[in-house]
């Protein structure tokens, strides 16, 4: 593995979705490196802040050497990284832990609660690539708050918005009977063996429990279906122990090491707690 | 060429160390994980803390950030001394630094059993004795009492060869008291100072932030506290003090080198920069050619009479 440590540069910053904010690095090496779902430990120079920040990357171009992060403003460390611009530096420790494994041919279906989308426009590029029909489920607060159908292009859009503002009305998993009721019906779904769908999420602890409860009223093997943990991290590379998830099998995975993409059938569910709100 | 400079430290029982600059218990797992470090540069890694059995850890949260600091209650997760001995050593020996195990227990009987078996193992260069975990039941029984230290103390000693360092905690009373303590019990060096006990709390949920309740709190936030502890072991015992404490740069380090510590560990700030040691070995290095120091004896603000008779 190639971990760099270097300075990027800050090459675009917008405003993709209320609330948020995406800056596009150029920094080649990372660009190259970087596969869908992996992440990076970033650097910030808030007052009192000691730690990097972990950030997925949201797409990375390697022929142009650029890379981009989408983020909310939850904290002193989000607040500074919002407020670089064009031709700012920003120190990135990465691309660190495992991404998604995305090679296989059936449909995939990726579902995202909230900035949970952060992950999914260089997952759903990366799938598409591979030739994949690719279903994406968009869940958010209210209109604004969904990134923009068109950031997934090949993939066929649906949302939902707790306020019913676009979309259905309810939370991202409203969208997920109705799927799989016609879509995918059974005994298609889940084969996990030709033909069998993948699921990707990425959302709030209690989305991701929802899925996991919803996938067993379905029967959908807990192993079609991969996540991206958040936890709360320290040194994003195994040293500092920090960012423990409960192991189905016992003990603890690291999310920098063994994640942040993992397999749901490798987390104890029952004990993941929802602490976390960065 | 300028003059040469002469780094290193002798921390006893034949511990030299070409550098003063240590990475501290905790902030660089067994040395595997780390990228990019220059191991030329470090004086030696200290492990995680290791027990005879292999341990789970504790459930998160297990860190929260707070200003200029960090909680951890990590709750010694380590793959038992049998792993280290018979894994991770062979692979030590093959590194040309040493390494010291930070080693921890809820017993004598345990400490005893960890330090014996890892005594002659080839690739282990010392131990480091972590009577100070606060994030473990009886984590700190033995640090808190200077009596209670001195028994363990004599008890490891007892059954090891290996150079003993004993890291001392900041959440007692009287810190120099444990460090004669454990001095006159046998232990070649002491460390000062692990973390000091904290808390945070999530005002929306209304509960801790970290599931056992309190942490550690490490970082920058502490340097002052751990330079001040070192200032005053330094002057109350002849063993080399090792100084820990937030320390972040190179003047950090200098201040508790300065304050009388033979050497340093950097901690916290191995999360955030890799290539910290490097930068504070180098800015050491900076310090003593630009003061005409040929070596790290004339750093002390107080002679070594003063010292150990202060």
């Amino acid at each position: 593995m190639t971990i760099a440590v270097a300075p990027a540069v800050v090459v675009e910053r917008s405003v993709p979705m209320a609330g948020a904010v995406e800056l596009v690095l150029f920094h080649p090496p990372s660009a190259v490196a970087v596969n869908p779902g992996q992440f990076f430990q970033v650097a910030v120079t808030a007052p009192h802040t000691v730690l990097r920040r972990p950030y997925s990357a949201a797409w990375s171009d390697p022929a142009s050497g650029r890379i981009g992060f989408i983020f909310n403003i939850v904290g002193a460390g989000s607040a500074w990284l919002s407020g670089r611009h064009e031709g700012h530096e920003v120190d990135l420790l990465g691309p660190l832990g495992r991404g998604f494994a995305l090679d296989a041919e059936g449909p995939a279906v990726c579902i995202a609660g909230g900035l949970g989308v952060a992950v999914f426009p260089g997952v759903v590029q990366a799938l598409v690539a591979r030739g994949r029909k690719v279903t994406m489920l968009l869940g958010a607060r209210t209109a604004a708050q969904l990134l923009p159908a068109e950031r997934f292009r090949g993939a066929e859009v649906r949302m939902a918005t707790d306020d019913g503002s676009a979309g259905l009305r309810g939370s991202v998993l409203t969208l997920f009977p109705q799927l799989w009721g016609q879509t995918f019906p059974p005994p298609l779904a889940g084969e996990g063996q030709g033909g069998g769908v993948d699921i990707y999420a990425c959302g709030p602890t209690p989305m991701l429990q929802a899925l996991i409860g919803a996938a067993r009223r379905h029967e959908i093997p807990l192993s079609s279906i991969q996540v991206a943990l958040e936890t709360p991290m320290g040194c994003g590379v195994g040293t500092c122990l920090g960012c423990a998830a409960p192991r189905r099998d016992g003990g603890y995975l690291l999310t920098c090491q063994d994640g942040p993409c993992v397999r749901a059938d490798r987390i104890d569910w029952d004990r993941l707690t929802d602490e976390f709100h960065g | 060429m300028a003059e040469f400079l002469d780094l290193s430290v002798d921390l006893g029982r034949g511990l030299r160390l070409r550098s003063p600059v240590l990475v501290g218990s905790g902030t660089f797992g067994y040395g595997f994980d780390a990228p990019q470090v220059d191991r030329a540069v470090l004086g030696a890694i200290v492990t995680k803390g290791t027990t005879l059995r292999p341990r789970e850890g504790n459930a998160p949260n297990r860190i929260a950030e707070t200003p200029s600091g960090m909680l951890n209650a990590i709750g010694l997760q380590n793959p038992g001394v049998e792993h280290v001995a018979r894994v991770y050593a062979p692979i030590w020996g093959s590194w040309n630094m040493p390494v010291i195990v930070n080693v921890a227990g809820d017993s004598i009987d345990e400490y005893v059993a960890v330090a014996r078996r890892l005594d002659g193992v080839a690739g282990i260069a010392g131990l480091e004795l972590n009577i100070s975990c606060p994030n473990v039941a009886n984590g700190l029984q033995f640090g808190v009492d200077p009596d209670l230290a001195a028994e363990l103390t004599s008890a490891v000693r007892a059954v090891t060869r290996l150079p003993l360092i004993v890291k001392l905690t900041p959440n007692v009373t009287d810190i120099v008291a444990v460090a004669r303590a454990v001095e006159d019990a046998g232990a070649d060096a002491v460390s000062a100072i692990n973390t000091h006990v904290g808390m945070a709390i999530d005002v929306r949920r209304r509960r801790p932030v970290l599931s056992r309740g309190s942490g550690g709190l490490s970082g920058p936030a502490i340097k002052p506290l751990g330079l001040y502890a070192v200032w005053q072991v330094a002057a109350a015992v002849r063993l080399p003090v090792i100084g820990i404490g937030g320390i972040t740069t190179a003047v950090d380090a200098l201040e508790f080198l300065l304050a009388g510590a033979a050497a340093v560990q950097l901690g916290t700030v191995n999360y955030v920069r890799p290539q910290a040691a490097r930068e504070v070995h180098e800015g050491i290095t900076g310090y003593l050619k630009d003061h005409g120091f040929g070596d790290l004896r004339a750093l002390p603000i107080r002679s070594a009479s003063v010292l150990t008779h202060a």
